[in-house]
C-alpha cells in the first residue's frame, strides 16, 4: 500500500500483480497470440499475464491502445505522450507515468518537461502548446461532464485541427483507461538492480 | 470476426445520435481502428459470448454507477434501458441508481463499492479491496473483468464528450 504512494519518477518500474497471473504453460493459443500481439514483452509481463485472464476484452484492449497512441499521421507522438503524462500524474498512476514520461522524453529529447510537471505539478510554466494539450487533458480527466465547445478555442488557437483534437482526446480518454488498471490490480515495485 | 458484427449497432453514434454521412462520421472513419476496437470492446464487455462469473446483471449495474458517478446522463440512460431488457421490474435498477442507501446482496454491494472507488480515487486502491470482492464471491478472472468494465466505461465517457464538442463546434 505504501507502494501506492511512491514518487513519480523518470526512472523505469516494474509492476506487481495483486492477483494470480495467468501461467504461461496453462494459456489457451488464443490467450498467447493476444499476448504476442500485444506487445512483444506481454508474455513475460505480470500485467498482460493478468489481464490476459479475459482473452476477448485484453485482444480488444490492445488494439484500440496501439491504434490510440501509434496511429500515423493526426497528433504528433510526443503530444500524445504529454497528455497520457499529465492524466497519469492526475490518477497518480506513477507507473504509467514512468512509462509515458520515458516515451516523451525519447520522442522530444526533452526529459526536462515531464520531470516539472512531476515535481511542480500541472501549473509549470509550459509553451502555449504544451499548456493548451495539458489543460484540455487535465479538464476532460477531471470533468469530462463539465466539457464545452469553448474547451477548444486554445488548441485550435496553437493549430490543432480536428484529427489531432481527436486524437488527443482518445489519448486523454485511454489513460482513464490504462491508469484505472494499473492502480487497481497491481502496484509498481523497483525494478530489480542489474549490474 | 471484426466484419461479421460491423452491421450492429456503434455506442459512440448511438450516444452522439451521429449519422451515416455527416461531419462526426467522417471524422471518426479516419480512425477506423479506433471506432473498430472501441465499439468491439463494448461488445466483449456487455455482449460477451460466455459472460462467465459476471453476469450482464453484474456488468449493467457497474456500468451504470460508473456513468452516474461521472455524471454522463445519456450513457447512464443507455445502461438503465440495457438493464430494463434482462431484469423483469424495476426493483434491480433502482437498488443501483440509489447505491448506497439501498442494496440487494453482498454481491452487489462489494461490486458497486468497489466501482465507486476504481471510478473515483483508483490511486487508493489495496490489494484489501479485491480480497473483499473475493469473499463476495468474484474469481481473480472476475476481477479483472470488471476492472476494464469500469475502466473501459471511464474511457468511454470522456471519448464521448471530446467528440461532442468536436460537433457542436463544427
Amino acid at each position: 500500500m505504501s507502494e501506492t504512494k511512491r514518487a513519480f519518477t523518470m526512472e523505469p518500474l516494474d509492476w506487481a500483480s495483486w492477483l494470480p497471473t495467468l501461467k504461461l504453460e496453462e494459456a489457451t493459443p488464443e490467450q498467447i497470440a493476444v499476448l504476442e500481439e500485444s506487445l512483444p514483452t506481454a508474455k513475460t509481463s505480470p500485467y498482460y499475464l493478468l489481464l490476459a485472464r479475459d482473452v476477448e476484452v485484453l485482444r480488444e484492449r490492445s488494439r484500440l491502445f496501439n491504434a490510440v497512441m501509434y496511429a500515423p499521421k493526426g497528433l504528433a507522438r510526443g503530444d500524445r505522450e504529454l497528455a497520457t503524462v499529465v492524466v497519469s500524474r492526475i490518477n497518480h498512476c506513477v507507473y504509467c507515468a514512468s512509462v509515458h514520461a520515458i516515451r516523451f522524453a525519447q520522442l522530444t529529447k526533452h526529459p526536462e518537461i515531464p520531470q516539472a510537471i512531476f515535481d511542480e505539478g500541472l501549473s509549470t510554466e509550459l509553451s502555449e502548446r504544451y499548456r493548451a494539450i495539458t489543460d484540455y487533458a487535465a479538464k476532460l480527466t477531471r470533468m469530462p461532464s463539465a466539457m464545452v465547445a469553448a474547451d477548444l478555442a486554445p488548441l485550435r488557437k496553437v493549430g490543432l485541427n480536428d484529427l489531432e483534437i481527436l486524437d488527443l482526446t482518445n489519448a486523454v480518454a485511454m489513460f482513464a483507461w490504462a491508469n484505472r488498471l494499473m492502480l487497481s490490480l497491481g502496484e509498481p515495485v523497483a525494478k530489480p538492480s542489474t549490474p | 470476426m471484426a466484419d461479421a458484427k460491423s452491421g450492429g449497432t456503434d455506442i459512440v453514434d448511438m450516444l452522439l445520435g451521429i449519422e451515416p454521412g455527416s461531419a462526426l462520421a467522417a471524422l471518426r472513419a479516419e480512425r477506423p481502428e479506433v471506432l473498430r476496437h472501441t465499439r468491439q470492446s463494448y461488445e466483449a464487455l456487455f455482449e460477451p459470448a460466455s459472460t462467465g462469473g459476471l453476469s450482464r446483471l453484474d456488468r449493467g449495474a457497474a456500468a451504470l454507477r460508473v456513468a452516474r458517478l461521472s455524471e454522463d446522463a445519456p450513457l447512464a440512460t443507455h445502461f438503465r434501458h440495457y438493464l430494463a431488457g434482462i431484469t423483469d421490474g424495476d426493483a434491480f435498477i433502482d437498488a443501483v441508481e440509489r447505491f448506497p442507501e439501498m442494496v440487494s446482496t453482498k454481491r452487489l454491494e462489494a461490486i458497486l463499492l468497489h466501482v465507486d472507488r476504481v471510478t473515483r480515487t483508483p490511486a487508493m486502491a489495496t490489494p484489501a479491496h479485491l480480497a473483499e470482492l473475493q469473499s463476495a464471491g468474484l474469481a481473480p478472472t472476475d476481477i479483472v473483468t470488471l476492472s476494464q468494465l469500469i475502466a473501459f466505461v471511464t474511457y468511454l465517457t470522456r471519448a464521448v464528450a471530446g467528440l461532442r464538442l468536436l460537433g457542436s463546434a463544427a
